[in-house]
């Protein structure tokens, strides 16, 4: 009895410690610098976001925060490491549309980031822009569309599996025509292709190609988000100029790994909504094509779930799948 | 011709301020200890400053960043000479003959003419770029992938002129470099290829893993091998700065690598890697030496260097002309211009006429700092050979293990790296030569990336090679080449023969 007894007080006595000190911990929350995995090299697209979040992010969180880079293996090296890592919110993720919702449905993946990683809110959505070469002489989606059922057109993309790509499978599907697909290694080699003529049209980031829109070289032909994009007023949307059923974006979002205590969730989700409020921070996200997102939490997971639905119908339906 | 005058005129008064002095100086200070580190190159370099260059005003953040740019390629050529340690693709030729000129006591000279071919080819590149960016943009833009890929294939070709032993074993090198770059996914399916289920793997094997490993570790296991060979080299030393004689006798290889390194660096996707390669080889056709070429020729130092930085400069015509980055370090170019709101395109000469030809100008500036930085600097750079081999290569292997876990914070590479330095010692002492296995490997994938591409786009007609007519010139000149290149070593073992009958 006297032994039990002993025996359930040092029960009682340790999970009471577990009890406090969970909760003690999550206050003191941020208590040593926090990781910040991008899964890209440092210096692309997904980094100069990362880096300016890591930033702001510093001031609202009022700990460090540190950009640590892990390449490879088509952007899901990343997600391994946070979803392997202590849910205890100093490691955490910023993932984008690619890896979080299109690879499932391409690779082998080790880890599915629906089942080992938490969402906790959206940073931004940026859209992409149409363009037309030079030798194409097309000046509006529809054309564009007219001229592709007349013969097969060419497109370049950023690579297999991009936001790029995607985004220009979807369009073809939605119109219901042919096209062939060229990939490349980043944006800037197939640009260069576009305005040589060696491929007729493209889809691509707003930051890769508004000078050359600007100058008059390259003709937009549409914007592939819901609403215009500010920097280009006069572009309309894909919706608005053919297919009115089409939107696609490229996300970044906040990810940590599952199970992340609640109050390190609410605390890393005020922060985020903090960083978005800067002025200066959308100012540089509107420069990429982006604007801030309010997605939070659940939400946010809702809005992931639905985009994983989407781009697997699109992804099979182009069959590009990898065995 | 006043036009450009004019031009660089205004960009000389933008970049002589005392500012922008300071910027470049500081960026080529930079780029020139990045670029001696193994490892350590300007992309990772440059994308950790990106943050600091948010509050400098954009010409000097350019001039700066710019100057880490060419500092590093400059930097670079130290340590492939001094340790044949190639950090970037374009220093592998250097190592070649730069080492070897090292071994031989010449590690100054080799040194020397490195700086002073870097130079002319900078002042020469500079006038390119003020002069003709605008047609070489268009000379760019002719390249699609079916020229693309007949160029590569020239390149490959060019490969089995860079080895001085026996062309089989040349051939071999080549082909187990293109292999080698076959690793990981297909870029068309993402299906992984030779990956044996192994995660870094599957994007490949990173160059810098492959050149430290097979050069870098290779050499240290080769001297650790073989004690007394090193030793001599350590005991001379030779004269730091080439004579006049030297000089004239370098001058048309560097004149000639600057030409080819100003057409080649302007072509998209990396194509002055193609430029000390190109010039290696036509040193070694134009030489009445041919069969030295291996052992320690100048001219296959300056020439190949020249060109290298000719071509580091030239790859900013298509930045600045079109927005287009050419290769990784333009890419973060790209963003420090729209960090700082100026958006790279065709329309930089006419809104911000002062940024353009401020950098450009700055370019000149930059390589004669450089020259004043190197040549003091190569009298201490021959005496760390002095250091005690003992003492040294420790150093040189934490150097390395740094640059080698900074390219994607990962213990992997570092043991893949060292995995190649087994190879790198096996082929050594099978007497292969690495370089045309990384020449093969940098080739490698631009080839098959461009095959597919021109293959997808004519639906899988080989007549695309030849119907364009600038693809069908460069595939002729490939086949002329390697018809002169077979042909004297079927001769020669055909004389042999004789003899010995």
């Amino acid at each position: 009895m006297m032994n039990y007894t002993r025996r359930f007080m040092l029960g009682v006595a340790a999970a009471a410690l577990t009890l406090t000190s969970m909760p003690a911990m999550a206050q003191d929350y941020p208590s040593k610098p926090v990781t910040l995995v991008v899964s890209y090299a440092a210096g692309g697209g997904t980094d100069a976001i990362a880096r300016i979040f890591a930033a702001r992010l510093e001031t609202a969180l009022g700990g460090r925060v540190i950009v640590e880079n892990r390449p490879g293996a088509a952007a899901n090296i990343g997600t391994d490491v946070v979803a392997k890592a202590q849910p205890d919110g100093y490691t955490l993720l910023i993932g984008n549309q690619g890896p979080m919702v299109v690879n499932p449905h391409i690779f082998r993946l080790r880890n599915d980031p629906a089942e080992t990683l938490d969402p906790i809110a959206m940073i931004a959505d940026a859209q992409l822009v149409v363009v037309a070469g030079p030798s194409l002489k097309v000046d509006s989606m529809q054309a564009l569309l007219d001229k592709a059922r007349e013969s097969q057109l060419v497109y370049g993309s950023a690579g297999n599996a991009s936001a790029s790509h995607v985004a220009t499978l979807l369009l073809g599907q939605t119109a219901e025509v042919k096209l062939k697909h060229v990939p490349y290694k980043g944006a800037g080699p197939a640009i260069n292709d576009l305005l040589g003529g060696h491929v007729d049209f493209m889809v691509t980031t707003v930051p890769s190609v508004i000078g050359l829109i600007q100058d008059g070289t390259l003709k937009a032909l549409a914007v592939t988000g819901k609403d215009r994009f500010p920097g280009l007023p006069d572009v309309p949307t894909v919706a608005e100029a053919a297919l009115p059923t089409y939107s696609a974006t490229a996300w970044y979002g906040l990810l940590g790994p599952k199970g992340l205590p609640q109050e390190v969730r609410d605390k890393l989700a005020a922060a985020t909504q903090e960083a978005l409020a800067d002025p200066a921070f959308i100012e540089s996200l509107n420069k990429d094509g982006g604007v801030p997102s309010d997605l939070v939490g659940q939400d946010f997971a809702g809005f992931m779930a639905a985009e994983r639905a989407r781009w697997g119908e699109v992804v099979k339906a182009a069959d590009i799948k990898v065995e | 011709m006043m036009a450009v005058l004019e031009h660089l005129g205004l960009g000389l008064a933008v970049a002589f301020t005392l500012q922008n002095i300071l910027f470049c100086f500081i960026g080529c200070l930079i780029g020139t200890l990045v670029g001696v580190l193994p490892g350590v190159g300007p992309v990772a370099t440059i994308s950790i400053l990106l943050p600091v260059t948010l509050s400098l005003d954009p010409t000097g953040a350019l001039i700066m960043l710019a100057g880490i740019y060419y500092g590093a390629q400059y930097g670079g050529s130290t340590t492939a000479i001094l340790v044949n340690i190639p950090g970037e693709a374009t220093a592998v030729v250097t190592a070649i003959d730069g080492h070897e000129m090292a071994k031989k006591g010449q590690a100054g000279l080799a040194l020397g003419l490195a700086a002073i071919g870097s130079f002319i080819a900078g002042t020469v590149a500079t006038v390119v770029i003020a002069a003709l960016a605008t047609p070489m943009t268009r000379l760019g833009l002719l390249f699609g992938p079916a020229e693309y890929f007949s160029l590569m294939i020239m390149g490959l070709v060019l490969a089995v002129v860079l080895a001085h032993g026996s062309l089989v074993k040349a051939l071999a090198m080549i082909v187990a470099g293109v292999l080698l770059s076959c690793v990981g996914a297909d870029m068309e399916t993402g299906r992984e290829r030779m990956t044996f289920d192994i995660y870094m793997l599957s994007d490949g094997i990173e160059f810098t893993v492959l050149a430290m490993g097979i050069f870098g570790f290779g050499e240290i296991f080769k001297n650790l091998a073989d004690p007394e060979k090193r030793d001599v080299m350590r005991n001379r030393i030779g004269r730091l700065l080439p004579t006049l004689r030297e000089l004239r006798e370098n001058f048309g290889a560097i004149l000639r690598g600057t030409g080819l390194g100003s057409v080649l660096g302007v072509l998209p996707g990396n194509g002055a890697i193609l430029a000390p390669f190109a010039s290696y080889a036509l040193e070694k056709r134009l030489s009445d030496r041919p069969q030295d070429f291996g052992s320690g020729v100048p001219q296959a130092v300056s020439g190949p260097e020249s060109a290298n930085n000719a071509g580091a400069q030239t790859s900013f015509i298509p930045l600045l002309t079109l927005g287009i980055p050419p290769n990784a370090v333009m890419a973060l170019m790209v963003g420090a211009m729209m960090i700082q709101g100026i958006v790279p395109g065709p329309q930089v000469i006419q809104n911000s006429p002062d940024l353009f030809w401020g950098l450009v100008a700055s370019m000149w500036i930059g390589n004669l700092m450089l020259v004043v930085i190197n040549l003091p600097l190569i009298g201490l750079w021959v005496k760390l050979l002095k250091v005690p081999y003992r003492l040294l290569f420790p150093a040189i292997v934490a150097f390395c293990c740094i640059g080698l876990f900074s390219i994607s914070n990962d213990g992997a590479q570092v043991i893949m790296a060292g995995i190649m330095g087994l190879v790198g010692f096996a082929l050594y002492k099978l007497q292969f030569e690495p370089a045309p296995l990384a020449l093969g490997f940098v080739l490698g994938r631009l080839l098959e990336e461009k095959l597919r591409q021109a293959l997808i786009i004519s639906d899988g007609g080989m007549g695309t090679f030849v119907t364009s007519p600038l693809s069908a010139a460069l595939l002729l000149i490939a086949l002329g080449a390697l018809a002169v290149a077979v042909l004297p070593s079927m001769r020669k073992s055909r004389e042999e023969i004789f003899t010995e009958a």
